[in-house]
């Protein structure tokens, strides 16, 4: 995209005409960069902003202010002491934890034959787990709630994590991973004698840590923002997680915007802390799943 | 060096976590469509009655009409704009790396918090309708009008996956070789003379690709109008999936709602073969 230095003889005149077109350009990428950014954050800015009004300041107004005229931290407090919210934010937690644990470990131990063994049907499982990429979790909605009925499982913590616990997708990027790993080094390790597991957990899963991570970060917004299932199969309110504990709070008995605004920027904290920490394997994550198709 | 029993032990918890939460439940959808299951009385088979039911009923062919309006309005904005956002951000300009991260960052904000964040910009006195009336335009009803709601859940969809798709034009962007746009410069073409005849074609495969997946996910969609409008106003934004949900769950039609719910998989993979066919003719 970039142009390196035209050929010198000729430099003033098409080096003026080439300046004054760059700038052009730049001037209007950014005019477009900046409105694109601004759609983007306003409505989170608002939500921010009304989150630090008084009780006395309307949340509504026509030009809408952007900045508080009597910051407070008290919605803030509100929610944390006179609502369930931390219950919610420890529920999310643990349904995360094992959104994120159980992907790891059950993906990268399937990817491991997958990539590097032979045996007998090794392709049909394959072709088999590609397949299941497929099935758009809509359709397979009711079945599921009925084997967590008939398992005993709804109002469970497990019948949320378990149905969540692998996915085809998981196994297929930790396959691509396992699969870029040179053969020597299981080779030496075989000689000297490692079993299969030890290959496993202590040669191949070092190697594949930046895809782990990936997985690792994919997973943890799957499961902290996880609606659908917590909403259909979770009954009692102290097993709420910050989503369905937020959409019911809304629905029912808190009608005051600020604390509900408070509510959604604690619950957007931990993932945009995460996605700025962790921005790289947002960005792989995308582009392997880009080879999914 | 490995022994077969090593590899399926390895693949064994997860091979019984897929059959029983996906492959199997899909199949189970399948044969729960043929029944007459409701939880309340004795499950029968009943054939394609199901199916009959479905084509005759006028809820069924106006959340097929909601969907596919929806598709409509989504994707082809969701194809198109991302391609400019990766345009603009594929530049060697100071910041762009930012700008990245936050068109990126909507796409990872749960459903519930995207509709209290829409939901204030949507208010009768909220922000949208400020900016229209700074043009004159009188204050639009955005989600309580029965015309307007789809356009607005739209935006909001658009709004949240911009940034998404863009990630894998960016990709494909970066897999241009330089040389071509390096070789159009001597020859004099323009900002929009090179995209045109470089970017586009070269972009093509991921053209196809964004168009699939913001098909299929159009098709599937429910839950943003489960939490911003409960499917309505009057039903019009019950699209296929919410009446699967709310027939499943809220009536306890299963297997009616697993035959809508076939149904709706038939239209889905017909649209992206056709969308395969009309690529691969071109």
């Amino acid at each position: 995209m970039q142009t390196t230095s035209l050929p010198t003889a000729r430099t003033s005149p098409s080096r003026r005409f080439w300046n004054k077109r760059k700038l052009l350009q730049h001037t209007v990428s950014y005019f477009f960069l900046v409105l694109f950014a601004l759609i983007m954050v306003v409505p989170f800015l608002w939500t921010l902003s009304t989150s630090l009004k008084g009780q006395d300041e309307a949340i509504y107004s026509m030009p809408p202010k952007f900045i508080p005229q009597n910051f407070t931290l008290e919605n803030f407090a509100t929610v944390w002491n006179s609502l369930p919210i931390p219950l919610y934010i420890w529920n999310s937690l643990i349904l995360s934890f094992f959104g994120v644990v159980l992907p790891l470990l059950f993906c990268s131990l399937a990817a491991f034959p997958l990539a590097r063994m032979n045996f007998k049907g090794k392709q049909l499982v394959f072709l088999t787990i590609v397949a299941t990429m497929m099935i758009p979790g809509e359709v397979t909605m009711i079945p599921v709630y009925l084997i967590l009925n008939k398992l005993g499982l709804l109002g469970t913590f497990a019948g949320i994590i378990l149905p969540g616990a692998v996915s085809a997708f998981g196994i297929f990027l930790m396959r691509q991973a396992f699969v870029g790993i040179p053969k020597e080094i299981e080779e030496s390790a075989i000689i000297d004698g490692a079993s299969v597991w030890r290959i496993w957990a202590s040669i191949l899963l070092p190697m594949v840590r930046p895809m782990l991570a990936t997985l690792a970060i994919l997973s943890f917004i799957g499961a902290w923002n996880n609606f659908l299932w917590p909403y259909l199969i979770l009954e009692d309110d102290s097993q709420y997680p910050l989503t369905l504990g937020l959409y019911k709070l809304k629905g029912t008995f808190v009608t005051n915007t600020r604390l509900i605004a408070a509510g959604s920027i604690l619950a957007l904290l931990p993932i945009l802390i995460v996605f700025v920490a962790f921005q790289n394997y947002f960005i792989k994550g995308a582009y392997s799943g880009a080879v999914k198709g | 060096m490995y022994k077969s029993v090593h590899a399926w032990a390895f693949l064994a918890p997860a091979g019984l976590f897929l059959l029983v939460f996906s492959l199997g439940p899909a199949v189970a959808a399948l044969i729960l469509s043929f029944t007459s299951y409701n939880i309340f009385e004795p499950t029968e088979f009943v054939g394609f009655n199901n199916y009959m039911e479905v084509l005759k009923d006028s809820d069924f062919w106006r959340a097929m009409f909601n969907t596919f309006y929806y598709w409509i309005l989504v994707t082809p904005a969701l194809v198109v704009l991302p391609v400019f956002l990766a345009v603009l951000v594929n530049q060697a300009l100071i910041g762009v790396k930012l700008f990245r991260l936050v068109f990126y960052f909507p796409a990872l904000v749960s459903v519930v918090v995207t509709a209290f964040l829409w939901g204030w910009m949507f208010n009768s006195e909220g922000v949208l309708n400020y900016f229209l009336s700074i043009i004159g335009v009188e204050p639009v009803k955005w989600l309580t009008s029965k015309y307007v709601v789809m356009p607005s859940l739209a935006i909001v969809t658009v709004w949240q996956g911009l940034g998404y798709y863009m990630l894998f034009y960016l990709a494909g962007l970066q897999s241009v070789p330089e040389d071509l746009y390096e070789a159009a410069e001597l020859d004099g073409a323009g900002f929009w003379r090179k995209h045109i005849s470089i970017t586009f074609p070269m972009l093509r495969p991921v053209i196809f690709f964004v168009a699939v997946v913001s098909t299929m996910s159009a098709f599937k969609e429910f839950t943003l109008m489960l939490t911003m409008v409960e499917g309505g106003p009057l039903g019009a934004s019950t699209t296929v999936v919410y009446l699967v949900f709310d027939e499943a769950f809220k009536q306890l039609n299963m297997g009616y709602a697993s035959a809508v719910s076939f149904l709706l998989f038939a239209v889905i993979l017909a649209l992206t073969l056709l969308n395969k066919r009309s690529l691969d003719r071109e």
